[in-house]
């Protein structure tokens, strides 16, 4: 199986809304997939197909190597998800809705149950019913469903939602440990780039229907590089001077942008060099682009 | 129907664990308490009106305090008042996976979506044959301390006969509802589409046409019309199970193929 996740020419239209338009997705087994775009930009509607939960009006999609296809039918026993807001039967205790998830799984396992209430940190609240949860423990609830049956694919739509600061580094560690060390694919829709930002290894941007960018792990490595931004008043005479010194930089408007390590762990170096050329720096400054800007520059170009 | 026993033992647990079955059971209970107020008060109205059970300007007419009328008011009770709470009963086992935003948990699994919608028809169809029993004992229990006259063993029989017949008829047309709370996504759809029903059917049986709408059928059935042998034919109980047919097909064919969108 080449790939988890394979999408080509993905298309889905409600009515005259086109929500999702010739999508291609590539996800490798083990990958770490990060899937953003804004609200209403076609993730959760690409999630639903690739769980064969909406009929695409064009395209196909395969999941572990297996075409989803007619009336739902796809490799479910080996996919967890996590798709929009968590629910549950608010009746029914944690356990109790766990363990339908357990038998709808098909897993002869008593006890994954309260492995997995223990692994999401739910046993005190293990007998109490889900009506009475916190949105950040419906979440760990969510999760701990799409976890129970140890998945080899998890599809997770906003996994981060309703968790509070020390839930959201739990969770994040978790899927970290799941994808290194067991090889578990993952591939996670957010709106919060910070999250993305830390966990995927490779990162597309969906935009009205459209993915219109997709970071592998060296694009990422180079967004979230750092640069030494130099701002004098002879712009020629400086870049003529670093180019002769021998140092790499790129210019950004008005900004020599230094990429060389040496330059970014000691700009103090660089500021005495200059005066001393004569091209004295008007300002210096430590710069890291982050996913946020790229994203915000992107979706907004296209607006 | 791959991981039906499953299915059937999560829906069993939904069901406990709601107050559904309770309410739907109080509710239903009102048909032979009601029926057991009318015999007392028809065996002796002179005394039900000193008591103040009745008003006195109250003119009591049609039926007389006997087993054979209670009978047929609580068979009437299965098929009308079935109608209305074994709707709710449906409208719940369908329309809570979406109220409760529980129906995209119910999609991408191994567990076929057949085997869960063929539980969940199983679960109506045990829960609202349980409500029908419990109606008909119910019944007996308050017909006895009431004392009720005209007991045999031939009439319990008939009256079985009856109140289940009416019961199975109006149980056999629930897909409908089913397929409304599914289509609807939610409980309302499917209590529009039961009133609109009930409404239906009574005009139906008033313009003589009751025997070939499906809806009528029931009530007809129960004798709420008259004897049932003038009123209806082979034909109605085709079109009632030709209708039953259609119903859970679709509410099948829907939760295969429809997009799940919520």
């Amino acid at each position: 199986m080449e790939f988890a996740i394979e999408t080509n020419q993905l298309t889905k239209r409600f009515g005259d809304v086109l929500a999702v338009d010739s999508v291609n997705l590539r996800v490798k087994p083990g990958e770490i997939y990060g899937f953003l775009g804004l609200n209403g930009a076609g993730k959760t509607t690409t999630i639903r197909a690739l769980l064969g939960m909406i009929r695409p009006s064009a395209g196909n999609v395969k999941v572990l190597g297996q075409s989803v296809g007619l009336y739902g039918r796809g490799p479910w026993a080996r996919v967890g998800h996590l798709v929009e807001t968590p629910s549950s039967y608010p009746e029914l205790s944690v356990r109790e809705n766990l363990e339908i998830a357990r038998r709808l799984h098909g897993v002869p396992d008593l006890e994954a149950t309260s492995r997995i209430i223990e692994k999401l940190a739910l046993t005190s609240y293990a007998d109490r019913k889900a009506g009475t949860l916190s949105l950040g423990n419906l979440q760990r609830l969510g999760l701990a469903r799409a976890l129970l049956h140890e998945p080899e694919l998890l599809l997770l739509d906003e996994p981060a939602n309703g968790l509070d600061p020390a839930g959201v580094v739990e969770i994040r560690e978790l899927l970290t440990s799941l994808a290194h060390e067991k090889g578990v694919t993952i591939f996670m829709s957010s709106h919060i780039l910070t999250e993305v930002d830390r966990l995927a290894t490779r990162i597309s941007i969906i935009h009205q229907g459209r993915l219109i960018e997709e970071l592998d792990t060296d694009a990422l490595e180079k967004l979230r590089s750092k640069r030494l931004g130099v701002k004098v008043r002879d712009l020629e005479a400086a870049q003529i001077y670093l180019r002769s010194a021998g140092y790499k930089f790129a210019l950004n408007d008005e900004t020599i942008l230094i990429e060389d390590t040496q330059a970014i762990e000691r700009p103090d170096d660089i500021a005495q060099l200059m005066v001393n050329a004569g091209i004295p720096p008007m300002r210096l400054v430590i710069e890291q682009q982050n996913l946020e800007e790229h994203f915000l520059q992107l979706t907004g170009d296209t607006k | 129907m791959n991981g039906f026993l499953p299915s059937l033992w999560s829906e069993t647990l939904k069901m406990r664990r709601s107050k559904v079955p309770l309410l739907t059971a109080l509710g239903f209970s009102i048909a032979p308490l009601v029926g057991g107020l009318f015999m007392v008060i028809l065996k002796d109205p002179e005394a039900a009106r000193s008591m103040g059970l009745i008003s006195t300007k109250a003119q009591l007419v049609g039926g007389t305090a006997d087993w054979k009328t209670f009978f047929g008011f609580i068979a009437q009770a299965a098929a009308i008042g079935g109608a209305l709470v074994f709707a709710i009963v449906t409208a719940w086992v369908f329309g809570r996976e979406f109220s409760d935003h529980t129906a995209k948990d119910l999609l991408a699994l191994p567990t076929s979506r057949e085997a869960i919608i063929g539980a969940k028809f199983t679960v109506i169809a045990i829960w609202t044959t349980l409500l029908s029993l419990f109606i008909f004992l119910l019944g007996l229990v308050v017909g006895t301390l009431v004392d009720i006259p005209g007991w045999s063993t031939d009439l319990l029989r008939s009256a079985f006969g009856d109140v289940f017949g009416s019961a199975a008829l109006t149980i056999a047309l629930l897909p409908f509802v089913a397929l409304l709370a599914s289509v609807g996504r939610g409980y309302l759809p499917s209590f529009g589409w039961t009133l609109l029903s009930v409404f239906l059917a009574q005009i139906a049986a008033a313009m003589g046409w009751g025997d070939w709408f499906p809806w009528s059928v029931p009530a007809l059935f129960s004798g709420a019309a008259g004897p049932r042998a003038d009123l209806l034919g082979t034909h109605s109980y085709i079109i009632v199970i030709l209708s039953s047919l259609i119903g859970i097909v679709a509410t099948f064919w829907w939760w295969r193929s429809a997009d799940q969108t919520r």
